[in-house]
């Protein structure tokens, strides 16, 4: 999946959790202040992108600061696709 | 407007911290070198396995200047620990109020992830400082104890004012709520206590059988984190996967979390009381907490309670204390509990025993509030471009600036968090969320909801984003 697919996910996740329609976004928009993302919502974010995505995600091998932006959470989810060894 | 105040009018006159000094240590006149360490939580919750979470908090910086809601509990001949001294400006007004500021113990650095009560540790002067007022006979305060502040206390000769770490570990568990709730009789919200990932399913099961949500909440839960709502079998089954896989690869599957139906509620209530060291108990308040999806937003006072239903939640108090007493526990209890859609109290959703956001209100509620008024404590979102001076903030509240003394008005709680946030001076300017704590005066409800929207418009000019239960 290529970074502009992943971003897409990362819209509808945020779209799931937040009850909004959410399009649109850059990859300088931050999850907390910009779009106040609330920090018990953070899980229920994660879920929804194992939804949207097929990649198995380990929350605790996150950092909030991999939540700070669009553009962060993409790296996240663009290293967990990563072919093993790459 | 109406009410004549019967409160009294100086900061010596104030009996709720004499009170708690009294029932603490016995003397009405100690002096207290109090920590409000909102990090404690996180220790406590360090053995303990909860759902998978990410690493970190976004709100850390602010949790950390929380502190600062000390200064106007402490009294002025004692001592507040600050991992940065207070606004000078906002420290003038808290005097002005007539509250009065204690003394500022300033650790040497700001503090890292083990908050202030680790800086304390890394800042020799102040050990010393301490090592001195432990000669004059002071006590340790913190908001809760954990093995840092019993460092605290052995490096420096403090007393301490409160139980042992092991002991607060122990009484503040959400399976510890429950169990006791259970034992006492008390009425308990439906749900389960979960020990292994196994139980954990079995709850989920059961749950939603009726296809209702369920709240699976970490034992040591620290507020806005370790909580999650599930509203269907495939969201249950996604978090049961990441718990499996997390005990796959960590070998162990032990898990400390509840699961608990919602409940239909008319509203959540949140009532203290302080056990003292003869296992005395007496019931300090019940507020009505106003919250939205399980974050504290605020506390009403007097609660919308009939005689028979605060008759309940003061014999789940005295209890309550007892079974705490029992436990080794002494010191303020809060307890987060709620009054049904049935009219029926559920006097406990989770016990607190520490210090809690309403305890802070105590000399501030005492001094302003007016025997047949109404209180309402809150905090004020804002979102700020760049950081704002107390003056500035003072203009813009206007004469609400001003100690509501027989009129209506508000008093600031906590400034530290307006700026907490704030980009670093390096860094490009970018917009951030501060809280600018503070508790409304008003004669009734419907005073104290005028006053929210002109302290909103007031604050407006900052760009507040008003955030609605």
């Amino acid at each position: 999946m290529d970074r502009h697919h992943v971003v897409a996910a990362v819209e509808a996740a945020l779209g799931e959790v937040l009850e909004r329609p959410v399009t649109g976004l850059t990859e300088d928009v931050r999850l907390f202040e910009d779009l106040h993302l609330d920090s018990t919502s953070v899980l229920e974010m994660l879920m929804a992108l194992e939804d949207a995505i097929d990649i198995s995600v380990d929350p605790e091998s996150l950092d909030m600061d991999d939540f700070k932006s669009v553009g962060t959470l993409t790296d996240y989810v663009l290293t967990q696709q990563a072919p093993s060894g790459v | 407007m109406s009410g004549i105040s019967r409160a009294p009018r100086s900061a010596e006159g104030l009996s709720s911290t004499k009170d708690l000094k009294e029932a603490l240590t016995g003397d009405r006149a100690a002096r207290f070198v109090w920590l409000c360490n909102f990090e404690v939580e996180h220790r406590w919750a360090r053995a303990y396995t909860g759902i998978p979470a990410v690493r970190g908090s976004a709100t850390a910086a602010t949790v950390q200047r929380m502190e600062e809601l000390g200064a106007l509990l402490a009294e002025p001949g004692d001592h507040l620990l600050l991992d940065r001294p207070l606004d000078a400006h906002y420290r003038r007004y808290a005097e002005r109020t007539g509250l009065g500021a204690p003394t500022e113990l300033v650790t040497r650095a700001p503090a890292a992830e083990g908050g202030t009560a680790a800086a304390v540790l890394d800042s020799p002067e102040l050990l010393d400082r301490l090592r001195a007022l432990a000669r004059d006979g002071a006590f340790l305060m913190p908001m809760g104890a954990s093995d840092r502040e019993r460092r605290i206390t052995e490096l420096t000769g403090l007393r301490s004012a409160v139980p042992d770490a092991a002991v607060y570990e122990r009484v503040n568990s959400k399976i510890y709520s429950r169990r006791t709730a259970a034992e006492l009789g008390l009425r308990t919200i439906p749900g389960f206590c979960c020990e292994t990932a196994g139980q954990l399913r079995h709850a989920l099961e059961e749950g939603l059988r009726e296809g209702d949500p369920v709240i699976v909440k970490d034992a040591y839960g620290v507020s806005g984190r370790g909580l999650v709502v599930l509203d269907s079998r495939k969201k249950a089954d996604q978090l049961l996967r990441m718990v499996d896989r997390r005990a796959r690869k960590t070998g162990d599957d032990a898990l400390h979390v509840v699961v608990e139906a919602f409940l239909p509620k008319r509203f959540d209530l949140n009532y203290q009381f302080t056990v003292d060291r003869h296992g005395g108990v007496r019931l300090d308040f019940v507020k009505e907490a106003l919250t939205a999806g399980g974050v504290h937003l605020g506390h009403v006072m007097p609660a919308d309670l009939t005689a028979a239903q605060r008759d309940e939640l003061a014999e789940a108090a005295e209890r309550l204390g007892k079974r705490l007493f029992a436990d080794g526990f002494f010191g303020i209890v809060g307890v987060d509990a709620l009054l049904g859609a049935d009219d029926l109290v559920y006097p406990v959703l989770e016990i607190n025993a520490r210090l809690n956001m309403s305890s802070y209100q105590g000399r501030v509620t005492e001094l302003f509030g007016r025997s047949d008024g109404a209180a309402l404590a809150k905090h004020y979102p804002l979102r700020l471009s760049a950081p704002v001076g107390f003056p500035a903030l003072a203009e813009a509240l206007g004469p609400l600036a001003e100690p509501p003394r027989d009129r209506d008005g508000l008093v600031v709680t906590c400034f530290g968090t307006v700026n907490a946030q704030a980009t670093a001076a390096d860094d490009a300017p970018a917009p951030f969320d501060g809280r600018l704590y503070a508790v409304l005066f008003a004669a009734d409800r419907a005073g104290l909801a005028a006053l929210d929207r002109r302290v909103t418009t007031a604050l407006s000019r900052f760009d507040t984003t008003e955030r609605t239960p």
